[in-house]
């Protein structure tokens, strides 16, 4: 069977001959090396925690464009709004407001049309599912922002699966902040019941002074599966801040990769993750600190419910002569079943000594004591737990730069509680 | 924070001067080198033993042919030659002396020269209220001389080589051999089962508690020999018992290796204590030689309430790849694994510790701190796992690690795996938040936040270390005296 989803890739890689240019060599590389490695199992370090057979044991096509779908409506105000549906940029529902004005967005083809060389720069990765994606991608955007240029409002990108049975989009984003440029890009995955597999990769490079939010609201449908990736290199004083929230799909994966470049480069990654039925939510976090005086913090709040899995992999490196580092982490963990798992590996590789590192996990279940004392003021189990729920994931919620983003992921996190606090109650109420 | 002078200074003397590292001259007694099945019968015979035990030794060296050797770990050192490798080395003589008198004097000198008190009348005659320590020698493949077995005896506690074990309690050793480090555990535990030479094997019958600290002391000798010894502590229903272990090498151009497995048993309200100074040759300055300390230690709690607690201060071996462990099977049973390593030069140690909570109530508490200095690498490596029918388990972790030079480098890689929600894991690499309690009081008698964590840190860990013995408790003190101040997490 292996075999079989191996060779079916590659000949998807094949078909995909001239459709963007430069990339014919990258594509049969890629393919190469992943015919060599198949899918990570888990023993694969990275891969402990996911299991991913489901990839393994089926090859999943191509998604065509469906006859027809619905985009979701906006969930807060924004500058821009580009649709891509099955993987494909669909420009007739996208709306670039004044954008283009100040900065540049285009189609990844005509990026790599551009030049023969923009091929190479891609990130080819190490791991299975970005070196397939470099194999399999067929679009994505170029989002270029000018050297001083500051962008306000979100820049929303709406990533929809529907009817894609059977079909995987390989998507590549690349985002390019000039120095002391701002700009905030906001991703949204959203899909139908299908099975389906939506595998991104955004590369993004903030220069010197530059900051880049990078907000992500995973609502993929309840068969799908998500796996991301994003690889962020940051220049002197530049700043990346991201916060994740994975709702949806049958198994999701967050990968992020941050380099800190150059002195005083910063970085913040934040998340969420609420696992319910049988979902498993994997998010894993690499801060490389290269220079001396980058800093990093990281805050993580999951929760698990039924028999979902919720799994955080962190790790920080601190290279040679990276001195006055500091690099902090927290990750915590709720349990809310029986039957629920959490899972945590936060890792610590340190070569300088003058550095600050720290990390926290703590992995429970609701704090009884807190429950009493909201209930001895009259409020009911169900809403108590809500609150409970509420404030323990709003830690990772805190550095969101952007009110009304924050709270449509509250919002969120809350008709999440909604929906999956019943399990919990039936227990108190016996 | 960079680690102050004193530390400097202290982990220098600590790792610097390897005070062990002498030659002894003994008429050896080898086997040819290399590793084969043939080897294999070949120390099976030397040891006389029963045919089971042959069956079971080549059963694990087939397992061990189709096995990889493990590459997951943060360390590096050229590939093992198993063929140019000695796997059986023992001092010439007829038979297993019955009474010191008959111990090669050579070899008498050679512990005595380590401090080891291997004649009883000295230990007895020694200052009053010494504790006493019954030693088994092990020097190279063999055990030398095993002290104090009848006043043991008479409390009925078994305290003898594990040769002679299979031979004087074969049922016994039958019963509990590989079952809490199975035979393909792993790729080293492979090859001890294969080979192993000797060893120590204690049991502590149901409701007694050991008269006296037990200890082994591993003497590797012969040049290009690894020594693979086995341990097994069997502590029965109500016993308690303190084992002890230290370990040295001559100072030796050649890298040798020790791969080890110990098992402990407890059952039901047992208790076992087992605490080792791993103090093997580190190598020299630029990393040439040393020992490769590739050693699988389990413990199984079985019984109800039963306690295993691992205390370790490794300072020696070139390359360390070690994880103290606790299965918790036994409700309401307890792990606990405390842990000082000091690296140096270009050592290397991968260690740390896994607590497996299968029961209800089972408690388990790590505190590890690494202290890396020179161009050293030091890394803790745990695992913190909850099975889902393990109602109210108990967990605290701290993992410390201080940098005393540029070009060290410190790693933490914990693991926790929580299937049931009932469970309270927190894994703290912050001092700063030891013990909130705690750190209020002493600031509320106006210390300063820092000097409240060390002291709240170093009074628990004195407290751990104040139940080694005198010649352990020396080393450790020292390396106590490291301040807590710079510890990256």
């Amino acid at each position: 069977m292996p075999e079989l989803v191996t060779t079916a890739y590659s000949d998807q890689a094949a078909s995909l001959d001239g459709t963007l240019a430069g990339m014919g060599h990258v594509r049969s590389a890629a393919i190469s090396k992943f015919e060599e490695t198949g899918f990570p199992t888990a023993r694969d370090e990275n891969w402990r925690y996911s299991d991913i057979k489901q990839l393994r044991g089926q090859a999943f096509s191509v998604a065509q464009k469906p006859p027809s779908t619905e985009i979701p409506d906006a969930i807060c105000e924004t500058a821009a709004r580009l649709v891509l549906v099955n993987g494909r940029f669909d420009v007739e529902r996208s709306n670039f407001g004044d954008l283009l004005q100040a900065m540049s967005i285009r189609p990844i083809a005509n990026h790599l049309m551009a030049n023969n060389d923009r091929a190479n720069e891609l990130h080819s990765g190490s791991d299975a599912l970005t070196v397939l994606n470099t194999a399999l991608m067929r679009d994505g955007l170029v989002f270029s922002v000018p050297a001083g240029v500051e962008i306000e409002e979100p820049i929303e990108i709406v990533h929809l699966m529907s009817g894609a049975d059977g079909a995987a989009a390989h998507v590549r984003h690349l985002i390019e902040l000039g120095e002391g440029a701002k700009a905030t890009i906001l991703e949204r995955f959203v899909g139908d019941e299908s099975t389906y597999w939506f595998n991104s990769v955004l590369q993004a490079r903030v220069a010197e002074g530059a900051a880049l939010n990078h907000y992500r609201l995973q609502t993929e449908g309840p068969q799908a599966i998500h796996t991301a990736k994003a690889v962020v290199s940051v220049g002197a004083g530049g700043n990346y801040n991201a916060c994740n929230i994975s709702l949806g799909a049958s198994l999701s994966r967050f990968d992020a990769e941050v380099r800190l470049l150059v002195d005083g480069a910063n970085a913040t990654i934040d998340g969420v993750a609420l696992a319910a039925s049988r979902q498993s939510h994997d998010m894993l976090v690499h801060v490389d600190h290269r220079m001396p005086t980058t800093t990093s913090d990281q805050v993580f709040r999951t929760v698990a419910d039924a028999l979902g899995k919720s799994s955080f992999q962190g790790k920080i490196t601190v290279a040679v002569g990276a001195q006055q580092t500091l690099a902090d982490q927290s990750f915590k963990a709720l349990l809310l079943a029986r039957t629920a798992e959490a899972n945590a590996k936060p890792e610590l590789e340190i070569y300088a000594d003058d550095v600050k590192c720290s990390h926290g996990a703590t992995i429970g279940e609701l704090d009884a004591k807190a429950m009493f004392y909201l209930m001895s003021r009259g409020i009911d189990p169900a809403t108590a737990r809500q609150m409970l729920v509420e404030a323990f994931t709003d830690d990772a919620l805190e550095r969101i730069d952007n009110a009304s983003v924050a709270d449509a992921f509250r919002d969120r996190i809350k008709s999440w509680m909604m929906a999956h606090a019943p399990t919990q109650l039936e227990k108190d109420v016996a | 924070m960079a680690g102050t002078q004193e530390t400097r200074e202290q982990v220098a003397e600590i790792t610097g001067d390897y005070k062990y590292g002498f030659v002894t001259d003994v008429e050896m007694d080898m086997a040819p080198k290399g590793l084969s099945e043939d080897i294999v019968r070949f120390i099976s015979a030397k040891k006389k033993e029963p045919e089971w035990l042959l069956n079971w030794r080549l059963k694990a060296y087939r397992a061990w042919l189709k096995m990889d050797e493990p590459d997951w770990a943060k360390v590096n050192y050229p590939k093992i030659d198993y063929n140019d490798t000695y796997f059986y080395a023992a001092p010439k003589s007829q038979d297993k002396p019955k009474s010191l008198d008959e111990v090669d004097p050579e070899l008498l000198r050679v512990y005595e020269k380590l401090g080891i008190p291997l004649a009883e009348q000295e230990v007895l005659a020694g200052v009053e209220g010494a504790r006493k320590i019954a030693v088994d020698a092990v020097f190279d493949s063999v055990s030398v001389a095993t002290t104090f077995r009848e006043e043991l005896k008479k409390a009925g506690v078994i305290f003898m080589s594990i040769s002679e074990a299979v031979h004087e309690y074969p049922e016994l050793i039958k019963k509990y051999m590989g079952t809490v480090v199975p035979q393909r555990d792993n790729y080293f535990a492979a090859l001890n089962c294969a080979v192993f030479s000797d060893g120590t094997f204690v049991y502590i019958p149901k409701g007694v508690r050991c008269p006296m600290e037990l200890s082994t002391y591993f003497r590797i000798n012969a040049e290009n020999t690894g020594q693979f010894e086995r341990t097994l502590i069997i502590a029965e229903e109500g016993a308690y018992v303190s084992y002890l272990e230290g370990c040295t090498a001559p100072m030796r151009d050649e890298n040798q290796l020790h791969a080890a497995v110990v098992e402990l048993v407890a059952l039901d309200d047992a208790e076992i204590k087992y605490s080792t100074v791993q103090n093997w040759y580190p190598g020299d300055k630029d990393g040439k030689g040393g020992i490769y300390n590739f050693v699988t230690k389990r413990a199984l709690c079985k019984g109800k309430n039963s306690k295993v607690s691992w205390t370790q201060v490794e300072t020696g071996s070139a390359v360390t790849w070690k994880y103290p462990s606790c299965v918790l099977a036994g409700e309401g049973s307890v792990g606990e694994f405390y842990s000082v390593a000091v690296t140096n030069n270009l050592q290397q140690a991968d260690t740390g510790t896994k607590m497996i909570h299968m029961a209800p109530n089972t408690r388990s508490t790590i505190i590890s701190k690494g202290i890396s200095a020179g161009r050293s690498q030091n890394c803790y490596r745990g695992l913190v796992k909850v099975l889902s029918g393990a109602e109210n388990v108990r967990n605290y972790t701290q993992c410390d690690s201080l940098l005393v030079s540029s070009t060290s480098a410190a790693h933490t890689v914990p693991y926790i795996e929580v299937k049931n929600p009932t469970a309270q894991i927190e894994h703290e690499a912050t001092t700063s938040k030891i013990s909130e309690d705690q750190l209020f009081y002493c600031r509320a008698r106006g210390l300063g936040e820092e000097e409240a964590v060390a002291m709240i840190v170093n009074g628990f860990c004195k407290e751990v270390m104040q139940h080694l013995p005198m010649e352990f408790a020396v080393e450790a003190q020292k390396l106590l005296g490291i301040s807590l101040e710079g510890s990256v997490g």
